[in-house]
């Protein structure tokens, strides 16, 4: 028999009890996801900045980056190219994937207020290494996106299909593998900078 | 380093005398099991949680193969493979299989517990792939040819004077005069460097913490990224994983990581989830080209309707190591195993077999936190007397122990003689005690090394219990 046959066979000849589907569930959740999204992302180490709409994008990445005395250079996925990047001269802008110092804009189609969290499917516009290859990574969300619970966003993808890759971040990478203690930046990007657009 | 689970005993007398171990060891109490408190704290309702993951993973257990064969139909719609492994072997050659066909020479790899319970990177290294171990904490023990010290934080064991030591003897195209002392220091380099090792790599292998039947999706927790650069930079990605990790949906993972992150790491959520489905979509620009899985049996299915079944329920957050006093005393490496701490001692001897692990569910003093934690409500220390029943069933028993058990029978099935000997053996420990407590007993001596007890006051239970009937 092959490994499989074999496998399958010795479950079968095991499997003694019968259990019933469980109830399905609900997490506790406040009653406003944005500002619940603002709380458990400021917690897992990521700056949050509410702008008020699209317009203020450009602006808004030119200061983050001068904040940390970090060249005007942004790289931009093709999901971001149409942004209206000329209101911000001198940030230039990269097609490039880029490096591990670099700086990268995303577009977060969804977020997850109970935990923070932004939600990124793959595409060919968005490609989903940008999301571990950056040093910086500047995310952009609506607040309308911004839903309750990992399973709101599942269910709005299951809708059309899911993506090869679905990525959730949290906060910038980390690690606690030395001593325990946090240290930023381990192989993805050591910031994470969250605006959210509010009109 | 070799790892023989039978070695526990010298093991951990070793363990037990070495000071910067002692250090390391402080740090489960003060890091991973109060973050764990203060997150289960914020949360709310996590029993209603924990039965919520029990129930799911129990779900899970009872079709484990209508959803495994779900599981496969979904990623070979998606266009990924699926492989099954019996055992180590099998596994290990299907890996070097795909690996041969993918043309790879070196290998990234996402931390993966499956991949050291097979010992997986030895027969690449043998078979002239080299494997690269990209989290942190397993790149550090992979340096020093040590095995992962726990299950989730690999270099548990390590003070960042080792660490800064082994990268100065392993990076030898640095500047050995570079400054090494601050953690940040130690993370840059590494991090610069395993980032080449990413760029170049033919293939990545990742474990998996939940598969979801459904949509045939693995979903993997990650903290650093390494495991999504593991998956999407390289031209192959393998999922190398055990085949209990399967649950129904997504939504069910979705409930499990609520439990997995805030007890492995106090986190209401790592900082990287990710829905691993397939291969990359012909127009995408990144992602791997080929996606396969493995799935490991080796031992699993034949814990299924045994005693044991419910340590099957684990989704390996290292919960029950952290509170663990056990644990807290010897550290990983004394288990010479794998899986370590609570979970090793209610798993190695289904994985291993009893003549192997029995020294590890005696390695318990059964105060029962590990069950208290355990965010599937696995009750580990049952399941450690299930082995121990097993143990003392196979003749494994010390001789000690049987000889003792054996005394006691003859006397506790003779109550007159019971009662006239215990009679006595309290008339001998108040003689032999100072200040009312005993601080010595012939072939107890180690015992007595660190405790004493209180001196019998007065007459026997059955003596008390006559009178006061
Ligand atoms: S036995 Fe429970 S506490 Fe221990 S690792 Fe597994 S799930 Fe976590």
């Amino acid at each position: 028999m092959s490994a499989r046959e074999d496998i399958l066979a010795a479950i079968r000849a095991r499997r003694a009890k019968a259990v019933a589907a469980p109830p399905s569930y609900c997490a506790p959740a406040p009653p406003d996801s944005v500002q619940a999204f603002v709380e458990h992302a400021t917690r897992a180490n990521a700056e949050v900045r509410l702008i008020a709409n699209e317009t203020e994008i450009p602006q808004a990445v030119a200061e983050l980056l001068r904040a940390r005395n970090l060249p005007a250079i942004v790289h931009v996925p093709p999901n971001a190219s149409n942004l209206p990047w000329n209101s911000a001269p001198g940030l230039m802008r990269e097609r490039a994937a880029p490096g591990p110092e670099d700086a990268a804009v995303a577009i977060a189609p969804f977020g997850i207020g109970e935990t923070g969290t932004l939600a990124y499917p793959s595409a060919t516009d968005a490609p989903a290494s940008w999301h571990f290859r950056a040093g910086f990574e500047i995310a952009v969300i609506r607040a309308e996106d911004i839903l309750m619970r990992m399973e709101d966003v599942i269910a709005r993808l299951k809708a059309t299909a899911l993506p090869p890759t679905l990525n959730f971040v949290t906060g910038p990478s980390r690690t606690g593998d030395i001593e325990q203690t946090l240290e930023l930046g381990a192989h993805g990007p050591k910031v994470l900078a969250i605006l959210i657009i509010q009109d | 380093m070799t790892l023989d689970p039978r070695a526990f005993r010298e093991a951990g007398r070793a363990a037990l005398h070495d000071p910067s171990l002692r250090i390391a060891l402080g740090r489960l109490k003060t890091h991973f099991a109060l973050g764990r408190a203060r997150a289960v704290e914020r949360y709310g309702d996590w029993e209603a949680l924990r039965e919520q993951g029990r129930a799911i993973r129990d779900y899970a257990l009872a079709h484990l193969d209508t959803l495994l064969e779900e599981f496969e139909r979904n990623v070979v719609a998606r266009g990924g493979q699926v492989h099954w492994a019996r055992d180590a072997k099998e596994a290990r050659e299907i890996v070097l299989r795909i690996l041969r066909e993918a043309g790879a020479k070196s290998v990234t790899k996402g931390k993966s517990m499956v991949s050291e319970e097979i010992a997986l990177n030895p027969y690449l290294d043998a078979n002239g792939v080299e494997p690269v171990e990209t989290d942190l904490g397993e790149y550090i023990v992979q340096l020093r040819r040590e095995p992962p010290s726990h299950i989730i934080a690999p270099a548990f064991h390590l003070n960042k004077e080792d660490v800064a030591k082994t990268f100065r003897e392993a990076h030898t195209a640095l500047d050995p005069d570079r400054p090494l002392v601050e953690r940040t220091e130690l993370v840059a380099e590494a991090r610069a460097l395993l980032r080449a090792r990413f760029e170049s790599a033919d293939a990545g292998i990742t474990g998996a913490n939940f598969l979801t039947a459904e949509e045939g999706a693995a979903v993997l927790v990650t903290n650093e990224g390494n495991g999504d650069l593991t998956r999407l930079l390289p031209k192959t990605h393998i999922v190398l994983t055990g085949l209990e990790k399967v649950v129904a949906n997504l939504e069910h993972a979705a409930v499990l990581l609520r439990l997995l992150t805030r007890s492995a790491t106090g986190q209401d959520i790592s900082s990287y989830v990710t829905v691993m489905n397939g291969p990359r979509a012909p127009d995408e620009s990144d992602g791997p080209q080929n996606f396969h899985v493995v799935l490991v049996d080796n031992g699993r299915t034949r814990l299924l309707g045994t005693d044991a079944e419910e340590v099957l329920r684990c989704i390996r957050c290292a919960a029950c190591l952290n509170h663990c006093p056990i644990y807290a005393a010897v550290g990983g490496h004394t288990y010479g195993a794998t899986y370590t701490g609570p979970i090793g001692a209610a798993l190695n001897p289904g994985l291993m077999g009893v003549g192997v692990a029995h020294r590890h569910p005696n390695a318990s003093t059964f105060c029962g936190r590990c069950a208290e934690v355990c965010p599937v409500k696995i009750p580990l220390p049952t399941i450690m007397r299930h082995w121990r029943a097993r143990e003392y069933a196979s003749g494994l028993a010390p001789k000690s122990m049987t000889a003792g058990l054996g005394a006691w029978a003859f006397f506790a099935k003779r109550p007159a003689l019971y009662r006239f000997a215990a009679g006595i053996v309290a008339c001998a420990l108040k003689f032999l005690a100072r200040n009312g407590r005993v601080h010595s007993l012939p072939l107890l001596h180690n015992w007595f090394l660190v405790r004493d007890f209180p001196a019998p006051q007065g007459k026997t239970f059955h003596a008390l219990w006559t009178a006061r009937q």
